[in-house]
């Protein structure tokens, strides 16, 4: 039996539209290393402009924009680096900054709402008297939204209070932006205010935005000449790279508009959801639902989203009693509605099974 | 005044064809990374039958299938690579095989053939008995075509000795084969045997393949497994990535067949040059797609002057030294393009002996 698929997995599944593949195959195109790639180029300057910094790097992944961002504030062996010990840089990208980038990391623990308390992060960072036998902290980083807390957004005051913290020692402070644009809809504060503490930004334009593939580092001019030399060791240096840019340009004209709706829907889900005896939802803020099944339901999370995906939906199983799903511009309302009611039959059984 | 451009600066400047585009529109995607994208799927397993390996990872340059390779062979701390010392790992590449990687280089020379002597390869090896303060190699690397040395061909002989050697002494083997099918036209060997002795080979679909972007690197399921793995850490894991690969599958269908009119033109140009008062080029030594041009004292030019005057004509090259020049021939440029550039080049020699009252 043919079912509708509906993928919640991430938003990283989004496929290229119809105009992004027509953009695509129309790009103006030239060798991104030899010179510069005009589509490329183009892209770049549009999300300089759009983050109030003063250039742009495209580059594969938002791992390598991370990766090339952290590893450019630290480039002096011995650096340092205070991170959430909740964050995407911290957990799932394969401990690059230090196998790759020989950096330290020296983590803060990550509140519910994603931030880091200020004094926490204050007393993590290395007293240079100590230099014998301290490493030397360079840079902070943020990541918003937070992706392991939920899709939490950060406020432009937050983020405001760690950049003057920076500041005041010396410090530079680097915004995993991967989903900031979900930030600033869902805040109601423009992106470059948000960032505006920033000295560099890692924004993904392969998430909700639904480009094919990408990230942009966005800094200043000299930060950027640095990554770029860094990008090309790396092996991110592409060459007629804007067959990909001219996508991520679409997304960013079509889909930045319809992020709020994926909120909404996230928001409908959600309710939905904690309405189900059993299931208990984290607070939603943009587009990522947590799910805690309750005990008193008797049911493994493996089950329940074995369960779901034959009939089609697909969610993530975090741990043995968490899911998660997150929406998506190709996710409609319908698609929510369906996937509640697969939900409901879900854990009907367990419901029964326990004489609920 | 739109100005007719012949560029020659290399086989990366080749633009998608309509086909590409076409194909890069309509292509069948899916998350790489989540999972496995059908159509970089097809690429790598395609890839892989050509090679005559058990698999392949697509990734986005020739620097990252090298980097990439180079790390995964070597993936114990305090390891040592062979290669050459004019090779493009060594000189091209940021160093990133060291600085990125911490694997330590040792290079043997470079002939002008692209080889390196076998007796020195060997003789490079680190005897395992002074451990205690040696590095370990563990790791050989060929370039097949050679770029520095003019895109010269290594043999599959050879490649097959150095295999050997590496067996001996429990080495691996990666070719860096980003103009392999260069050589496999250039030699008339099918480009799995050229490649037959090699653990792992790193190609190039962006360059006289004409792909918009990309690299494959073909190898062993468990290497390539690890490399898949590596390839995220550095931040190679694309998404819908089948876009680019469905341009790469055009490239090999259409372009690989024009590799031997690209040697053709080659050597069409090369032996125009040659004639021209001068310049001098080694035309037995072009064998591909690559040619080297020194620039003779007499001729009372440089090369940085040589080009900036051919660039007034919308001839683009590449100055390698402050008497050498490089041009790369590939499928976008056409025989009239290169008598274009013939001539322009007698013109600019001309005009500058005219300029010293030759």
């Amino acid at each position: 039996m043919v079912t509708k698929t509906v993928d919640l997995r991430s938003d990283t599944v989004t496929k290229p539209t119809e105009a992004m593949r027509t953009a695509m195959a129309t790009a103006e195109v030239d060798d991104d290393v030899l010179d510069f790639d005009p589509t490329a180029v183009r892209l770049e300057a549009e999300m300089a402009k759009i983050t109030g910094k003063e250039a742009g790097l495209f580059v594969p992944s938002g791992t390598m924009g991370n990766l090339i961002s952290v590893l450019t504030h630290c480039d002096v062996r011995g650096s340092e680096v205070i991170l959430g010990d909740n964050c995407h840089i911290f957990i799932y990208e394969n401990g690059g900054i230090s196998t790759i980038g020989g950096v330290h990391p020296r983590t803060v623990k990550n509140n519910s709402d994603g931030t880091m308390d200020l004094d926490l992060i204050e007393a993590a960072i290395r007293d240079p008297r100590g230099e014998i036998v301290y490493p030397t902290t360079r840079l902070i980083c943020l990541e918003n939204t937070h992706a392991n807390s939920g899709g939490k957004c950060l406020s432009a005051e937050y983020t405001d209070q760690v950049g003057e913290l920076a500041k005041k020692h010396g410090l530079q402070l680097h915004i995993d932006g991967a989903r900031i644009f979900n930030a600033s809809v869902a805040l109601g504060v423009p992106v470059d205010r948000l960032v505006q503490a920033a000295d560099s930004v890692s924004v993904c334009l392969s998430k909700g935005i639904g480009a094919p593939i990408g990230s942009v580092i966005v800094g200043s001019k000299s930060f950027i000449a640095k990554a770029r030399r860094l990008r090309k060791t790396l092996g991110g240096g592409m060459r007629q790279v804007g067959v990909i840019t001219a996508a991520a340009l679409v997304a960013l004209q079509e889909n930045v508009g319809k992020l709020e709706s994926d909120h909404k829907k996230a928001r409908l889900l959600a309710d939905g959801l904690n309405q189900m005896k059993g299931l208990r939802v984290d607070p939603v803020e943009t587009n990522i639902v947590y799910i805690e099944i309750e005990e008193g339901l008797h049911m493994s999370a493996a089950k329940i989203v074995k369960n779901l995906e034959e009939r089609g939906i697909l969610v993530m199983e975090i741990s043995s009693s968490r899911i998660r799903v997150v929406l998506h511009h190709q996710i409609s309302a319908s698609d929510v509605q369906y996937a509640l009611s697969c939900f409901q039959h879900a854990v009907k059984g367990g419901q029964i099974e326990n004489g609920n | 005044m739109v100005k007719r451009i012949v560029d020659l600066r290399s086989d990366t400047v080749t633009k998608p064809t309509e086909t590409m585009r076409a194909a890069i529109a309509d292509a069948e995607v899916g998350d790489d990374v989540l999972e496995h994208d059908p159509t970089a799927f097809h690429l790598e397993s395609e890839m892989a039958k050509i090679m005559g390996k058990e698999a392949g990872l697509f990734v986005p340059s020739g620097t990252m299938a090298n980097l990439i390779s180079v790390l995964v062979h070597c993936e114990s701390r305090g390891s040592e690579v062979i290669l050459g010392h004019n090779s493009h790992i060594h000189i091209y590449e940021n160093g990133g095989i060291s600085t990125i990687g911490g694997v330590h280089p040792r290079t043997v020379k470079n002939d002008d053939d692209g080889t390196m002597d076998i007796d020195l390869i060997e003789a490079a090896i680190r005897d395992s008995k002074e451990e205690i303060t040696f590095p370990t190699t563990r790791l050989i690397c060929l370039e097949n075509t050679h770029c520095n040395h003019g895109g010269r061909c290594l043999s599959v002989e050879y490649t097959d000795r150095v295999g050997e050697v590496a067996k001996k002494h429990g080495l691996k083997l990666h070719i860096d084969g980003a103009r392999i099918f260069n050589a496999s036209v250039a030699l008339g060997v099918p480009v799995d045997r050229l490649v037959q002795a090699a653990d792992s080979v790193s190609v190039c679909l962006s360059k006289g393949l004409g792909a918009p972007v990309g690299s494959v690197i073909v190898g062993s399921d468990s290497f390539i497994t690890k490399a898949r793995r590596l390839r995220k850490t550095l931040g190679g894991g694309m998404r819908q990535v089948g876009i680019l690969c469905a341009a790469a599958l055009v490239a090999l269908q259409e372009n690989l067949p024009k590799l031997e009119s690209d040697h053709k033109k080659a050597r069409l140009l090369a032996d125009g040059l040659n004639k021209i008062q001068g310049l001098r080029v080694n035309t037995s030594s072009v064998e591909t797609n690559i040619i080297y041009i020194e620039i003779e004292e007499f001729s009372g030019t440089k090369a940085e002057k040589l080009c900036n005057d051919l660039e007034e004509y919308g001839i683009l090259l590449m100055q390698t030294g402050l008497s050498r020049l490089r041009v790369v021939l590939h499928h976008q440029i056409s025989e009239s393009d290169v008598q274009y550039a013939l001539s322009c080049f007698q013109k600019a020699v001309n005009g500058v002996n005219h300029e010293n009252g030759n």
